[in-house]
């Protein structure tokens, strides 16, 4: 159990990490996080499978083409409606909904679409056989989050991000852009998106549905660990994979989906920005 | 010249009569007004998907035989289908019946095959078909339809169903009472998709393990798009159980037989997967589903060397749609068109009462075996030549499929996992 919590955990963590880093930094919820998902991993599959390109390229170009429609979506739609929070949402929830659809109406459905996993087999951790996919999963979400970490707090771009991320105006009258700079985040969290369902879809098929279950979880774990927090997202990662796995080994896994909501709707209630969040307006309003 | 402009104007002039000749072959042909087919099901789920391509398959073998007759005339079938979206999460109902009433106004077919994919749409579409009197052959599993129609035969006669998960639940009981005779299994860890069609088919299971000295060691539900399987796992592992009977049709229960090799559980995996259906699976998963044993509802879906129907049919559609199916719907779809066609024959008329009353006399012999009805469903059985059958087959070495369950079809015995050996 404490095996399985682990890599649930850092399971969510990837599947959150680039919705919490574009808020972080630019305050667009990304509601368009499940479609880049199911693309990443789509665009993967079609490289690899149709095109024949090797595993590496066919994953960087997956993860650029994601990227790129990440910051596209920011250039194009964003731009305009900066400031109206409620029109951002729609409208990214509206381009999510158009890629997942798009992808399904073109015939993407079925359990054909599948990428293969890194490297086959299985190893004893704590005496559970473990399969070597997940150990990867979890190996390359630490290597993700130390290069995440590094690239914020020591590359020019890095702490532009954070200087825009704690007060926009303040980055701006010391020559920061702060469209530029949410460009980059969206095109970052995208990345990041497109990088969690390469690690994470090889699991099993590549399924469209999946796309809008992303989105729930993510956003489940963001609102327990606070919005823009990175370190909130790793906590709370942890609090739910943890949550669901204990549900399903001692309650009932169909409930698994309710305590995860349950717990965020309890968080909501005692802490509304959530446990690392810093949105004090929010807090204020309550 | 003059000469060469005279020959041109007469080309000219014998084209057009050729031509308007030939469209007039054609109208009238035309006039002939099709039979039309309609499909109302959630056309982007594979198994629909599929169930529509064998539909057209049938269609089209009728109309090159010219049709199907009805009195003294031959009529062409023509499909027209319409996308419910009812096997996709959180379509209200409403919006799939609101498909299906769009098809009847819109395109007036004379009957339906196939029908929503989800039971809970079935159940409401079957007040839909009688308001209209439409005739129907629909695939979605419930018991409850048979309840349903019992409870009005006369208002629900137009319903009629191809498969009964009731019936799964008698193949999977078979199959384990050969596991618990030739391996002395009796200690059990039943893992269902938490929807209704998989419940109740977990909820039969349960009652006859219970019944038959097995041990049911773990029951576990898990909400459609789940994506771990671990605890279940780990459950089923620490409990001793010999046998781990999953019911799933959503795409993630593939991670499940991963995750079911990966940690070495010493279970076989016998029940029924979706996305280990079609021998394209093994392209898919790889050797990971080596052992497994699935159930396949109906012949057809899988070739089978003793029964020819089956590979005939199977055949046919790989080489109409270039690829096989994966899914679980195309032969009762495609044999639901011949069910139609040959009542309409014998009914002489595209009255529904008359098709309906025909339809409950079928007699005939389909690829997934014998087609008879008893309360407007399948009759099911162990034998293709004395009723239609579902196949249990497990995924062998090689990505082989082989049918091990009824004994009437079976090629080889069933095997445990090499890590149970």
């Amino acid at each position: 159990m404490i095996v399985y919590g682990f890599i649930n955990s850092v399971i969510l963590a990837l599947m959150a990490l680039g919705f919490s880093l574009t808020f972080g930094i630019s305050r667009v919820a990304n509601f368009a996080h499940g479609g880049f998902y199911i693309l990443g991993g789509i665009l993967t599959w079609f490289f690899l499978m149709k095109v024949g390109l090797s595993y590496p390229i066919a994953a960087i170009s997956a993860v650029l083409i994601v990227g790129i429609i990440g910051a596209l979506m920011y250039r194009v739609l964003l731009i305009r409606l900066r400031g109206l929070e409620l029109s951002e949402v729609i409208t990214t929830f509206a381009v999510g909904i158009v890629i997942l659809e798009l992808l399904r109406s073109i015939g993407f459905m079925g359990f054909d679409y599948r990428i293969p996993i890194f490297i086959d087999g299985s190893i004893e951790i704590f005496g559970q056989y473990v399969g070597l996919q997940r150990v990867i999963i979890v190996i390359a979400g630490g290597f993700l989050l130390i290069a995440l970490y590094l690239f914020v707090h020591y590359t020019k771009i890095g702490l532009a991000f954070r200087g825009v991320a704690q007060e926009d105006h303040t980055a701006l009258s010391v020559g920061i852009n702060p469209d530029k700079i949410s460009l980059l985040s969206l095109f970052a969290g995208s990345v990041i998106c497109a990088l969690a369902a390469i690690l994470i879809l090889p699991l099993g098929s590549i399924s469209i549905d999946e796309g809008y279950d992303v989105l729930i979880k993510a956003l489940a774990v963001c609102i327990i660990g606070g919005l823009e927090s990175s370190l909130g997202v790793i906590v709370a990662s942890f609090i739910i994979g943890y949550i669901e796995v204990v549900t399903a080994m001692y309650i009932s896994s169909s409930l698994t989906m309710v305590t995860t909501l349950g717990a965020m709707l309890l968080i909501l209630l005692i802490k509304p920005s959530g446990i690392f969040g810093k949105s004090k307006d929010i807090e204020e309003r309550v | 010249m003059r000469k060469l402009t005279f020959l041109l104007v007469l080309i000219f002039f014998v084209s057009i009569f050729v031509i308007s000749s030939s469209g007039t072959i054609v109208t009238a042909q035309s006039k002939v007004e099709p039979i039309i087919i309609g499909v109302p099901s959630s056309l982007k789920l594979l198994e629909s998907a599929e169930g529509h391509k064998a539909i057209i398959l049938a269609a089209e073998e009728i109309n090159a035989k010219g049709g199907v007759k009805v009195g003294n005339i031959k009529r062409p079938l023509k499909v027209e289908a319409i996308e419910t979206r009812d096997g996709e999460p959180g379509v209200p109902i409403a919006d799939a019946m609101l498909a299906i009433e769009k098809l009847f106004l819109e395109k007036k077919p004379h009957a339906v095959v196939l029908g929503p994919f989800r039971s809970e749409v079935l159940l409401a579409a079957m007040d839909i078909y009688a308001q209209y009197k439409m005739p129907s052959i629909n695939v979605a599993m419930t018991p409850k339809f048979v309840e349903k129609y019992l409870q009005d035969p006369q208002k629900y006669r137009h319903s009629f169903r191809m498969m009964d998960a009731k019936y799964v639940v008698g193949y999977l009981t078979n199959v384990m009472a050969k596991l618990q005779k030739d391996f002395g299994f009796n200690k059990v860890y039943i893992v269902v998709q938490d929807v209704l069609w998989s419940t109740a088919i977990g909820n039969g299971m349960q009652g006859w393990f219970q019944k038959n000295n097995w041990d049911v060691k773990g029951y576990d539900k898990y909400p459609t798009g789940a994506s771990d399987f671990s605890t279940t796992l780990i459950k089923a592992k620490q409990s001793g159980a010999q046998v781990i009977m999953p019911i799933f049709d959503m795409s993630t229960s593939g991670i499940l037989v991963q995750q079911w090799k990966d940690m070495k559980v010493p279970a076989l995996m016998a029940g029924f997967i979706s996305p280990l259906m079609g021998s394209k699976a093994w392209t898919t998963f790889g050797d990971k589903i080596e052992g497994v044993i699935n159930v396949v509802f109906q012949a057809g879906n899988i070739p089978l060397k003793k029964y020819p129907p089956a590979t005939k049919f199977y055949e046919a559609y790989t080489k109409r749609w270039g690829e096989q199916q994966s899914g679980h719907m195309p032969s009762e779809s495609y044999d639901s068109v011949y069910i139609l066609a040959a009542a309409i024959e014998r009914a002489g008329s595209l009255d529904p009462e008359k098709i309906i009353k025909e339809i409950e006399k079928t007699d005939m012999v389909g690829c997934i075996g014998r087609i008879k009805f008893a309360d407007h469903q399948f009759i099911f059985g162990n034998d293709p030549k004395t009723s239609a059958i579902a196949v249990v087959y497990q995924w062998k070495k090689g990505g082989r499929r082989v049918p091990v369950f009824p004994d009437s079809i079976a090629e080889e015995k069933i095997e445990k996992p090499s890590w149970m050996k």
